[in-house]
């Protein structure tokens, strides 16, 4: 009895060495390499034929037709292959364990997605094997104000914290619409319009001013010395919209039509916070230049349409007609189907309303890094980035394109040419 | 603020109005009208079109005779007349003359299994009638019965250069109904339902399971065991059904013979009525499976009572493909999307059409779907990626189907004799990027417009 738990002992230490010492090893700075021989769509300075990408310690060092490497480089041949950014998911909720919506009041804002992350979720694979290295985890569209995001690299195979992106900004859920009115109008309960929607949302809003206040007053009078001042309670609810109204958090609101966003763009300017983006804002089209005006970007399907009333409106031309208009369009997948083939979904605007190669890549790599504000250091192939990198077998914007290597902060975690699960970090059972 | 939002609903005050209101009917008649497609398209089906029309200079796909670069298709009295490289098709004097040069020409596509006409908007109750979940033996549901010919959705499809399409219930019941083999376009449903009764789904897949979840308000059937007991027990109603008929007929004739006053006629039973045809092999089964254990048990069921049967789904059945071939039956694939097993490969399901093909199974793609039919050729498109011939990949979208639903002598290829269903595209339909240019039904030139491209273009002026 006793040997058999030493034993077992000794294998959960095996299991937890093993990861790093099978395949590639993801180095806690990030790993070493030349990528060769391939055509690098850079998405910021155009594509480059028979081009190189030197990655040190994690980071792009180079790119061009020839760059420089120390001797010893490990080189992956890509074989005149299309190599492009990893793909930014701006919307998705695999890996939460059906944990998206603590539907039991409209305002839930401190809800953290961090404490539901099911870092060991095969779609967290099952993405990154279509090329996905980043994603925007976020709540639910149950409530008015949902909860705070998380950002993920899709290391998949190493620890919970390892998968978190490193300071990536704070994102907050704001839902409008549908569906808090269905969930709450099917109890009985406030809201049950879209009147009772903005309303409970104001009115969060007024608290949290309230608190603010409160502790402001309260600072002040620290600061002058008055002892008796009496210290206001700690709410971590309004903590969070106090945030939202010191600009701490970016928000992203789920909103359909374009009358909503032009009621939530009102409101915001009512409570001075930005919103930073509208997601699946299938009306945009209709309201593009106000968006553009107010720098909100978008995060939408390439086609999705019909699945209930307020998406009745939804043309696949959205995209394209609100790019044309200046507003900064993401294609995501709000999905664990289509995040793996967000390259065919990007490729759609280049049918529906013309985009170029560029945009359309754009929409699947810097426009959604900017809209979950990671753009300074993914969604490119740019010198000083995350060597977050996707080699292609097919040309990515189309039907046939599919990854051969997936690779995030310099270290392949994805290779289809291997057997089994094709991952380089990950064992059955792990 | 205000003003902003007044004149957003001002510019389509109308449709707005409709749109909110829960009168769904009149919503859907004032939506007809305001687009005037379906008048548009009634139209222009009315206008015999004796006139030949020719599409001249593109690169033909026939699916059964190769690629003609440089082709010319003759569509006359809604035909294809011929076919074949410009330099050997005389074109008719006086026929209407249609530069495809830079173009793909292809026959239109099929969709093996879709909702088309059985729902407008998912989540809104009253535009949906899906399937009948009140008895999970509903053989007597007909879908020609609520197909609804106007619906927004056919056009929407068609553009993408779908024109044919099995328009089937929902999963929800064992035997949920009857499905219908449709053409997208005609004035009315009448027009479009050209098969009626064309094939009846059976489903096994576990989901049919809707009396499980706790002891206490468990009814029966609420296992697979209970499941196939009860379609098991409606066979055997069927086939006793079927003797009683029989013996009326006999006892009929005899009086007849004998001058004596006819039988009693036995009762109507709608649900074994309906069962007949496919109990005496007449008409197809769409047995739909997933995993190897369902599949063997709902195959076996099928091969007791001797049912003509095409599988559909079988998304996790990679284990017995080889058992699958031996069944020598067509199978419905997909949809390729559906995600593995946790402990399965990212692309188990991806690779699915390629490993039946290498086996010599016919296979077809299908939608499943109603709003995204228009994407069906991506999914073959997608299916090469993991090893599916390109050839065999388009060939599961025109002749296979029309093949499995009984129509290649009408549809699945350009060949002369054929119904002149032919699209126009700007490149390789299996892709993404391909634009459909023109989409030809029955030899006329449908109104490649829709409410959505209505839209783009009230709010691209």
């Amino acid at each position: 009895m006793q040997r058999t738990r030493q034993f077992v002992l000794l294998l959960s230490c095996l299991a937890a060495i093993l990861p790093c010492s099978f395949g590639q090893a993801a180095s806690s700075k990030g790993g070493n390499v030349l990528i060769r021989n391939a055509v690098v769509m850079t998405v910021t300075h155009g594509n480059i034929k028979n081009g190189s990408i030197y990655i040190k310690d994690g980071k792009i060092a180079a790119v061009g037709e020839s760059v420089n490497t120390p001797v010893g480089t490990p080189v992956i041949d890509a074989g005149g292959k299309y190599v492009t950014p990893g793909i930014v998911d701006s919307h998705s909720h695999i890996a939460l364990d059906d944990d998206v919506n603590e539907a039991t009041s409209p305002i839930t804002p401190h809800m953290m997605m961090k404490d539901a992350f099911d870092y060991q979720d095969k779609a967290i694979y099952r993405a990154l094997a279509g090329g996905v290295t980043t994603s925007l985890l976020l709540h639910g569209s149950a409530n008015m104000i949902g909860g705070q995001a998380i950002v993920i690299k899709h290391k998949y195979g190493l620890g919970r914290d390892e998968m978190l992106f490193p300071n990536a900004p704070r994102s907050i859920k704001f839902a409008s619409g549908e569906n808090p009115k269905r969930v709450y109008g099917s109890r009985e309960q406030l809201p049950s319009t879209r009147m009772g929607n903005f309303a409970v949302q104001r009115e969060a809003l007024v608290q949290a001013q309230d608190y603010m206040k409160e502790w402001d007053a309260y600072n002040e009078k620290v600061k002058r010395g008055d002892k008796d001042a009496s210290q206001p309670k700690h709410d971590l609810k309004l903590e969070a919209l106090a945030d939202v109204l010191r600009g701490k958090l970016m928000v992203q609101i789920h909103c359909y039509r374009a009358d909503e966003f032009l009621t939530e763009m009102a409101m915001a300017r009512e409570f001075g916070y930005k919103i930073r983006a509208f997601h699946h804002a299938v009306e945009a089209y209709k309201v593009a230049d106000q968006l553009a005006a107010n720098n909100v970007g978008i995060a939408t399907w390439a086609d999705w349409w019909g699945f209930k009333n307020e998406a009745w409106d939804a043309i696949p031309w959205n995209a394209v007609m609100s790019m044309r208009k200046g507003v900064k369009v993401a294609i995501k997948s709000d999905s664990e189907d289509y995040t793996r083939r967000l390259n065919q979904e990007a490729a759609k605007t280049m049918r529906y309303g013309g985009a170029t190669e560029e945009e359309a890549l754009k929409m699947i790599t810097i426009n959604p890094a900017w809209i979950v504000g990671v753009d300074d250091r993914v969604g490119s192939i740019d010198v000083g980035k995350d060597a977050d990198i996707v080699i292609w077998e097919g040309y990515p914007l189309s039907s046939y394109g599919v990854p051969n290597k997936v690779l995030i902060d310099g270290d392949v975690y994805f290779d289809r040419s291997l057997p089994g699960l094709g991952m380089t970090h990950y064992r059955e059972g792990q | 603020m205000k003003d902003q939002v007044s004149a957003v609903r001002s510019r389509l005050s109308g449709k707005v109005t409709g749109r909110r209101s829960q009168v769904s009917g009149k919503y859907w008649s004032l939506v007809a009208s305001l687009l005037g497609m379906t008048i548009l398209m009634n139209a222009a089906l009315l206008v015999a079109q004796d006139k030949a029309v020719v599409l001249k200079g593109g690169k033909l796909l026939t699916i059964t005779h190769g690629v003609i670069e440089n082709g010319v298709v003759v569509m006359q009295g809604g035909k294809i007349t011929a076919v074949g490289a410009a330099s050997s098709v005389s074109v008719p004097s006086g026929a209407q003359v249609v530069d495809t040069t830079g173009m793909t020409v292809y026959p239109g596509l099929i969709d093996s299994e879709s909702q088309l006409g059985l729902t407008e908007i998912s989540a809104e109750a009253m535009t949906n009638d899906l399937v009948e979940m009140s008895d999970e033996i509903m053989p007597h549901m007909h879908v020609a019965e609520a197909f609804h010919a106007e619906s927004t959705l056919i056009p929407v499809a068609r553009m993408n250069g779908i024109t044919n399409a099995i328009v089937a219930p929902e999963s929800g019941d064992t035997l949920p109904g009857q499905d219908s083999f449709i053409q997208l376009a005609g004035a009315s449903a009448t027009e479009m339902l050209m098969i009626r009764d064309v094939a009846m789904p059976l489903n096994f897949t576990g989901d049919e399971r809707r009396n499980k979840g706790g002891f206490d308000k468990r009814k029966f059937p609420s296992t697979r065991m209970g499941l196939i007991a009860q379609l098991r027990q409606a066979f055997l109603d069927a086939q006793d059904y079927k003797g009683k008929l029989a013996e009326y007929e006999r006892k009929k004739a005899d009086a007849a013979h004998d001058k004596k006053p006819e039988p009693l006629a036995p009762k109507r039973d709608l649900k074994l009525e309906a069962l007949l045809p496919y109990l005496d092999g007449k008409k197809p089964i769409v047995l739909a499976a997933e995993g190897p254990s369902d599949l063997e048990t709902a195959a076996n069921l099928a091969n007791e009572f001797k049912l003509k049967f095409v599988l559909n789904h079988i998304s996790h059945s990679q284990p017995v493909l080889d058992y699958v071939a031996g069944l020598k039956v067509p199978v419905i694939v997909g949809p390729i999307y559906e995600a593995p097993k946790d402990d399965e490969r990212y692309d188990t399901v991806y690779r699915l059409p390629a490993q039946l093909y290498k086996r010599g199974v016919k296979i077809a793609f299908a939608s499943y779907s109603a709003h995204n039919v228009r994407n069906l050729p991506d999914q073959a498109g997608f299916a090469t990626a993991f090893g599916l011939p390109y050839d065999e990949a388009l060939k599961a979208i025109t002749i296979n189907p029309a093949e499995i639903w009984g129509v290649a002598d009408k549809l699945g290829s350009l060949d002369v004799g054929k119904m002149a269903n032919v699209v126009v595209a700007n490149g390789d339909p299996l892709d993404v990027k391909t634009d459909v240019k023109q989409v030809y039904i029955e030899g006329r030139a449908v109104p490649m417009t829709s409410r959505q491209t209505w839209l783009r273009d009230q709010y691209s002026k």
